[in-house]
C-alpha cells in the first residue's frame, strides 16, 4: 500500500487495460501510454500509481491493500467476490457472460435442459451458482482457454464464456441459448483506504466517476 | 508412505519467533483488559451445536467444523467466542451481579479458507462488557479497544465509530417496496454500491434517505458529519442513533481518544447482530480492520437471561503480522548462556544454570561431554550471548564474542552474568 497522499490503482492487463488509461487520462489523473505501463508495469505518476496485473489478480491486490482502487471487469468480480466495496460501473468493455451451445444442437431454455448437464467454462463458480439456482444438476469442467473447442470434441454439452460480439462463437458454430449476466468494467476499493486515507481515495473515486460520465 | 510434515493445509505452525511474538501481543492486550477490570475466563475449544445455533447466523454455523461427540450430540469447534461467553453469563455465572467485565483468548476455526491468507485457525483475543447499555458503556469498550491496540505497540492507528440504528431506521424509512428493499440489503452487505445505485435509480419516489444510501462509502469524518447527516434523515430511529453517536464521540475525548477516532455513518456490519454501537479499528497500510466490536443487546435473551451488551475482538494474528512488518520488527531474545563441560565440570555445569535461572537469564546446559573446539560450534547452533565451558569445580572458561575467554571460578561468572556486567 502507497502512504499519504499517493493513491495506487490496479488496472488489468488486455482488453480493459486501452479503456483504463483513456478513463485515467480524461479524468486528468494521469497520462501514460499502455506501451510504457506495459514494459514497467509500475507507473508512479503525480500522486498516482498505477500497476498492471492478470484481470483475475486486480481484487487480490486490492483486498489485501497492496492497491487501493483497481478497474476490474464485473465478471472477474462474479468469480471471486471479496471484501472490496464495488464503487462505480465506469461503463465501458461491455461483454456478456453466455450459455453456448453447438448451433445443431437441441438445448435452449431450460425446458430443453437433460438432467445433467456438462458444461465448460472459466467461471466454474458462476456457472455452478446460475444453474444451481434453476434447479439443474451441472457438472462444470474448469478450462483455462479456448473453451469453445470442448463442445465441438464432444467433452461437454456446452460452455459459459465472455462474449462482446460473438463473433468467436460463430466461428466456431456455437449459438447462445442463455445469457448469465452482462459485465462492465467497474472500479473497486480497498475497505481500509477508504477510512484511513478517505481524502486522497475519494477525490480520486469522484474523478473517475465524473470521467465515466455518470454526474455524482 | 511420507507424514505430511506440513501439516493440514490451512492450518500453521508458528515457528519460535512467530510464537512469541503471538504470545507477547496476546499477553499484552490481556494485561491491558486486566487493568481496565476486566477478568479473564477460558471456554472450550468444543460447544454444543444448539448453543451456537442460538447464537450465529447462517453462514456462521455453514462455516463451522462440527462432528458428533461419544454420546451423539453434535458439537463444533468454536467460530468466534462471544457466543460461549454469552452462554457462560447465562449459565454458570447466572448469579453474578451484572455488569460483567470478561475477557478471552484463544483460537477460533472455520472450514472455509480466509479471504487473505488460506487460514482456517486464527487467534483472537476479546472482551465483552454485559449488563450495561448507554454510551458510557460504549465509549469503554471503544476506549479498551483503542488502548488494547496501543498495549501491542502498534503506532499510528485509528478507531471508526458507526452505530447500526442509523441504518435500521434509514431501511425503515426509505420509500421502496419489500422486494428493492431486500435487494438494497444485500447489495450493501456485499459493498456492491453499482447495485445498489440501480436499485435506487429504478424507483420513482426520491427521498433524503435514497441519497445517504448511494453516499454510504463516504459517511465518514469528525463530529460534523453527524450534523450533515441530521439535516437528512426524518425518522427517529437515525436520530437517535445520530445523538448517542455524540454522546460517545464527546466520552471518547475525555478518555484521551479523541484524536484516532472517526465516525463513520456508512460501516457495513452484520446488521442482524448489532444492535447499536459499532466499531472497527485500524492499523497504518494494513487492508483491513484488526479490531472489531459493537453493541448485541439481542443475544443475551436468546439464552435466557435479557440484558444489553458490547464488547469487541482483536485479530491476533494481524497484530503479530502488523508487528514483524514494522520498521523495527521484534528480534527473539536470544539465550543468555550456553554451558558445555566435560565429565569433571557437569555439576558445576547444571549448579552454575540453576543460579542464573534464578536470576532470570536464560541458560541452556549441554546433553554430552565435549572438547572445548566442540563446545564453541555448539555455541554457535544454540546461538546464546555467553558460552561458558566447565572443566572442573574449580575453574570454568568464560567466552562471550569479540573478547578473549577467560578462566574465572564459576561464582565470579555467575555473578558478573548476572550482575550484567558481561
Amino acid at each position: 500500500m502507497t502512504r499519504d497522499g499517493t493513491v495506487s490503482i490496479a488496472i488489468p492487463t488486455g482488453v480493459l487495460t486501452t479503456g483504463a488509461l483513456g478513463l485515467l487520462t480524461k479524468s486528468g489523473l494521469t497520462r501514460m501510454s499502455a506501451e510504457e505501463l506495459g514494459r514497467r508495469l509500475l507507473v508512479d505518476q503525480s500522486n498516482v500509481r498505477v500497476i498492471l496485473v492478470r484481470p483475475a489478480d486486480v481484487p487480490a491486490y486490492v483486498d489485501h491493500g497492496a492497491a487501493d482502487l483497481g478497474i476490474v471487469g464485473k465478471d472477474i468480480l462474479w468469480e471471486s467476490p471479496g471484501a472490496h466495496y464495488e464503487l462505480v460501473d465506469l461503463r465501458f468493455g461491455d461483454c456478456r457472460l453466455v450459455l453456448a451451445v453447438p448451433s445443431a444442437s437441441k438445448l435452449n431454455g431450460p425446458e430443453t435442459w437433460p438432467p445433467m448437464l456438462r458444461i465448460a467454462t472459466k467461471y466454474p463458480r458462476t456457472t455452478s451458482a446460475w444453474f444451481e439456482a434453476r434447479g439443474q444438476a451441472v457438472e462444470v469442467v474448469r478450462l483455462h482457454g479456448s473453451v469453445e473447442l470442448a463442445p465441438q470434441v464432444g467433452l461437454v454439452d456446452g460452455i459459459v464464456d465472455l462474449t462482446a460480439t460473438g463473433r468467436t462463437l460463430r466461428e466456431n458454430r456455437l449459438r447462445i441459448a442463455a445469457e448469465l449476466g452482462a459485465s462492465t468494467a467497474r472500479l473497486i476499493a480497498n475497505q481500509a483506504s477508504l477510512k484511513t486515507r478517505t481524502a486522497a481515495v475519494q477525490s480520486v473515486v469522484s474523478r473517475l466517476r465524473e470521467a465515466s460520465g455518470l454526474d455524482r | 508412505m511420507t507424514p505430511q510434515l506440513g501439516g493440514v493445509p490451512g492450518f500453521r505452525d508458528l515457528l519460535p519467533l512467530e510464537a512469541e511474538i503471538l504470545r507477547e501481543a496476546q499477553e499484552s492486550l490481556l494485561a491491558e483488559m486486566r487493568r481496565w477490570g476486566y477478568r479473564h475466563v477460558i471456554t472450550p475449544l468444543v460447544e454444543n451445536m444448539d448453543v451456537l445455533d442460538l447464537g450465529l447466523g447462517v453462514e456462521q454455523r455453514r462455516r463451522l467444523f462440527k462432528f458428533a461427540d461419544g454420546r451423539g450430540d453434535m458439537v463444533a469447534l468454536v467460530g468466534e467466542r462471544t457466543v460461549p461467553v454469552a452462554r457462560l453469563v447465562a449459565g454458570k455465572l447466572r448469579s453474578a451481579a451484572l455488569p460483567l467485565r470478561l475477557c478471552y483468548a484463544g483460537p477460533v476455526l472455520s472450514t472455509d479458507e480466509g479471504r487473505f491468507q488460506q487460514r482456517r485457525e486464527t487467534y483472537q483475543v476479546g472482551a465483552e462488557l454485559v449488563g450495561a447499555s448507554g454510551p458510557v458503556a460504549d465509549a469503554e469498550v471503544i476506549a479498551l479497544a483503542a488502548r488494547c491496540m496501543e498495549a501491542t505497540g502498534i503506532r499510528r492507528y485509528q478507531i471508526d465509530v458507526g452505530h447500526a440504528e442509523f441504518f435500521h431506521g434509514i431501511m425503515d424509512a426509505v420509500r421502496l417496496p419489500d422486494e428493492v428493499k431486500a435487494g438494497v440489503r444485500a447489495a450493501l452487505a456485499a459493498r456492491d454500491f453499482v447495485t445498489l445505485e440501480s436499485l435506487l435509480e429504478g424507483t420513482p419516489l426520491k427521498s433524503a434517505e435514497h441519497e445517504l444510501l448511494l453516499r454510504f462509502p463516504a459517511l465518514r469524518g469528525g463530529r460534523e458529519i453527524l450534523d450533515a447527516a441530521g439535516g437528512l434523515v426524518r425518522n427517529r430511529r437515525s436520530e437517535a442513533a445520530l445523538a448517542e453517536l455524540a454522546q460517545v464521540r464527546d466520552l471518547l475525548v475525555s478518555h484521551g481518544i479523541g484524536d484516532v477516532v472517526n465516525l463513520d455513518l456508512g460501516a457495513i456490519r452484520d446488521f442482524d447482530y448489532y444492535t447499536g454501537v459499532i466499531f472497527e479499528g485500524y492499523g497504518p497500510d494494513f487492508g483491513r480492520p484488526v479490531a472489531q466490536g459493537g453493541r448485541y443487546d439481542a443475544l443475551l435473551a436468546r439464552f435466557g437471561r435479557p440484558a444489553p451488551a458490547t464488547g469487541f475482538m482483536i485479530q491476533l494474528d494481524l497484530v503479530s503480522e502488523m508487528l514483524t512488518r514494522a520498521s523495527r520488527p521484534p528480534a527473539l531474545k536470544p539465550v543468555d548462556a550456553a554451558l558445555a563441560w566435560t565429565a569433571p565440570g557437569l555439576n558445576t555445569a547444571l549448579r552454575l544454570g540453576s543460579t542464573l535461572r534464578l536470576f532470570g537469564m536464560r541458560a541452556v546446559v549441554d546433553t554430552e561431554s565435549r572438547t572445548q573446539t566442540e563446545a564453541k560450534q555448539w555455541w554457535r547452533a544454540v546461538g546464546a550471548a555467553n558460552l561458558v565451558y566447565c572443566r572442573t569445580d574449580a575453574e570454568v572458561s568464560w567466552s562471550s564474542p569479540g573478547r578473549r575467554s577467560r578462566n574465572l571460578p564459576p561464582e565470579q561468572v555467575a555473578a558478573r552474568l548476572a550482575g550484567g556486567g558481561a
